[in-house]
């Protein structure tokens, strides 16, 4: 049984949803036109209006999609115990990460493929682009411990691409280019991704079931965190995602997302449809496409294979950033994809959901400087005198507790189902109200942080700065007071000028910017605090995941074998020079 | 479901499998008449 909605059905439902947002955002508009400037509102007010308009919509229409996930029934499959049919191919592409982590997770992923009985069916590529001869050097020699591994000759490769061309998507084309005919299907995954062999045959026999189907994206639930940030960030993925997925699911219908990892893809379908050319001009807008995955899953839907994401698809892991700094690295580089995107939008014969996905992404990224040029605007707007326009009695209260049920309302919806559909009891039943709490009140601190970097982020893109495409270092877990410091001091400044400046000018509305200014001011101390616990995880009380209160197989067997293999040299320990004839 | 002949060899198997690039940038509104008119203009 499925609850996939019909093409007229999603059609429907996304007019309805749309339609709420745009309803609920101008009613919005027009409660603060009435509080700013009355019935005699300036130039100014109608700029702030639109501003909390076009900001407010995309905040609703995020929110939404979490009501809608809290309130949808579940997708409940019947259990395919089919032999597979087609031949998959587990694709790690990777970049200067950690081999010994990465490689003993492919080994748990083969040693459970293998215990299930159908080797043959999977293989496993690591396609390798790391840079640094050092990492490749040691990808040679833990590849030599990988070889070895149950079944593993003949089914596991790596190779290196001397130049990384087009980066991830490059590899993957590469790989494709060279043996993609020898597979039906081809599992992708991130270096730090970990996905049960059960997850997997599901995915295969979804694929050979249904031939329509191009690409089915699960869930990944962001595993092995250790610090505030990092554990705070797991809980909402494992807590919270499922239910947006949800949510988000229903509307995309056919026309869903790829995240780029975590997913399957049938082969062909994905060579014929989905070879990125390189965009006309220089970067960040020209050259090659960073954020392929939206753009790829677009190519998918308009070359007529089904798209879709399922989050009832569970034992799909991926890891996430242990800090502040690192998070907001990895948005840089996401911001400047989603931002060439704009080259897209009018790309021919693209579906009308994968043009809109394309404007959510853009949006997800301009609202932080769009909310960052409301407060500015609002800050001169306490020097200009008051029209005295008359008013009907919205008051800043109105506008606020808005924003503030806009916020929370999809939380408390989803812990409410959560208590009705068992979900909570996975999280240590009423200890999820502690947990969702804290998640909300450490969520609110480090806004105002992500929307400094976001806002820098954005501003550096539209000024043309390439910020290129470095490597998460989700192993980096600890920031150093100075280095906080040093990533946000001007944070600190612009917040300080801001307080100072509504401490002069409009000081009955400075408690109105202290939840804003106030962590912003905070900065380093925010990035410093809650990146603690790197050595030993903390909060693991609190913030308690079902990964580690009953830890799925896959992942027990993937830290078993990282203690091991972290308590042996390598079979072979290869030179700088042996890279050279792997690469 | 059709299979193409396989054999796992030592290193990444022989199946090359064409990845055509796609057109994603439409030409702007007016480019090919503009263009058409320097044509004829250089022509002249």
């Amino acid at each position: 049984m499925t609850n996939r909605l019909t093409t007229w059905q999603a059609g429907g439902l996304r007019f309805l949803t749309l339609g709420f947002a745009a309803a609920v955002s101008l009613t919005a508009g027009i409660a603060f036109l009435d509080l700013i400037g009355g019935n005699r509102p300036g130039f100014l007010d109608w700029v702030r209006t639109i501003l909390l308009v076009l900001t407010g919509f995309w905040l609703v229409w995020g929110g939404t999609i979490g009501l809608l996930g809290a309130l949808s029934p579940v997708t409940r499959r019947r259990q395919d115990l089919s032999r597979p049919e087609g031949k998959t191919t587990v694709l790690v592409p990777i970049y200067n990460e950690d081999p010994v982590e990465t490689f003993s997770r492919i080994a748990a992923m083969n040693r459970q493929i293998v215990a299930s009985g159908y080797a043959e069916f999977f293989h496993f590529a690591i396609l390798s682009d790391t840079t640094s001869l050092e990492i490749a050097a040691e990808e040679a020699s833990e590849f030599e411990r990988l070889i070895v591994e149950p079944e593993a000759s003949g089914r596991i490769f790596y190779r290196r691409r001397e130049r990384n061309v087009g980066r991830k998507a490059g590899n993957i084309e590469d790989f494709i280019a060279r043996s993609g005919a020898a597979y039906d299907y081809a599992i992708i995954l991130d270096a730090d991704s970990l996905m049960e062999a059960d997850t997997m045959l599901a995915m295969v026999r979804r694929m050979d079931a249904d031939p329509k189907l191009g690409l089915l994206q699960t869930v990944p639930v962001v595993i092995a965190a250790r610090t505030l940030f990092g554990r705070m960030m797991a809980y909402s993925s494992a807590y919270f995602s499922r239910y947006f997925a949800r949510g988000a699911a229903l509307l995309q219908g056919e026309d869903g997302p790829y995240w780029g990892h975590n997913a399957i893809v049938r082969v062909r379908a994905f060579a014929s449809c989905c070879g990125l050319p390189v965009l006309s001009g220089k970067p960040p807008y020209g050259g090659h496409i960073l954020s392929h995955d939206y753009v790829e899953a677009a190519l998918l839907a308009r070359g007529g294979w089904k798209v879709e994401v399922d989050p009832e698809l569970g034992g799909s892991f991926e890891q996430g950033p242990e800090n502040l700094i690192e998070y907001a690295k990895r948005d840089r580089r996401w911001c400047q994809g989603n931002l060439q995107h704009r080259r897209l939008i009018a790309a021919p014969g693209l579906k009308f959901w994968s043009r809109f996905t394309f404007v959510q992404g853009i949006m997800a990224y301009i609202a932080s400087p769009l909310w960052l040029t409301l407060m500015a605007a609002s800050l001169i707007a306490s020097l200009i005198p008051d029209n005295g326009g008359e008013r009907w009695g919205a008051t800043p209260w109105i506008i606020g507790g808005g924003v503030m049920a806009t916020l929370l309302l999809p939380k408390f919806a989803i812990a409410l189902r959560g208590a009705i559909d068992g979900n909570n009891a996975k999280f240590g039943g009423w200890r999820i109200a502690p947990a969702v709490l804290s998640e909300i009140v450490i969520s609110t601190i480090i806004a105002p942080v992500l929307l400094g970097f976001q806002s820098r982020a954005v501003f550096q893109i539209l000024f043309g700065m390439d910020g290129g495409w470095p490597a998460t270092e989700r192993d980096a877990k600890a920031v150093s007071p100075k280095t906080a410091f040093a990533a946000s001091w001007w944070i600190v400044l612009t917040a300080f000028a801001a307080l100072v400046f509504m401490a002069y000018a409009g000081p009955d509305f400075l408690p109105w910017l202290l939840p804003v200014a106030g962590p912003a001011l905070l900065a380093p101390f925010v990035i410093w605090a809650t990146a603690r616990g790197g050595e030993r995880p903390v909060s693991t009380w609190l913030f308690s995941v079902p990964s580690e209160r009953a830890p799925s197989p896959i992942i027990t067997e993937a830290n078993a074998i990282l203690t091991s293999w972290r308590a042996s040299e390598p079979r072979m320990m290869s030179t700088l020079a042996e890279v050279a004839v792997h690469a | 479901m059709k299979h193409q002949p396989f054999q796992p060899i030592d290193g990444l198997p022989d199946a090359p499998l064409a990845m055509p690039k796609q057109t994603l940038e439409r030409a702007p509104a007016f480019g090919s008449i503009i263009r058409a008119f320097l044509l004829v203009w250089q022509r002249s």
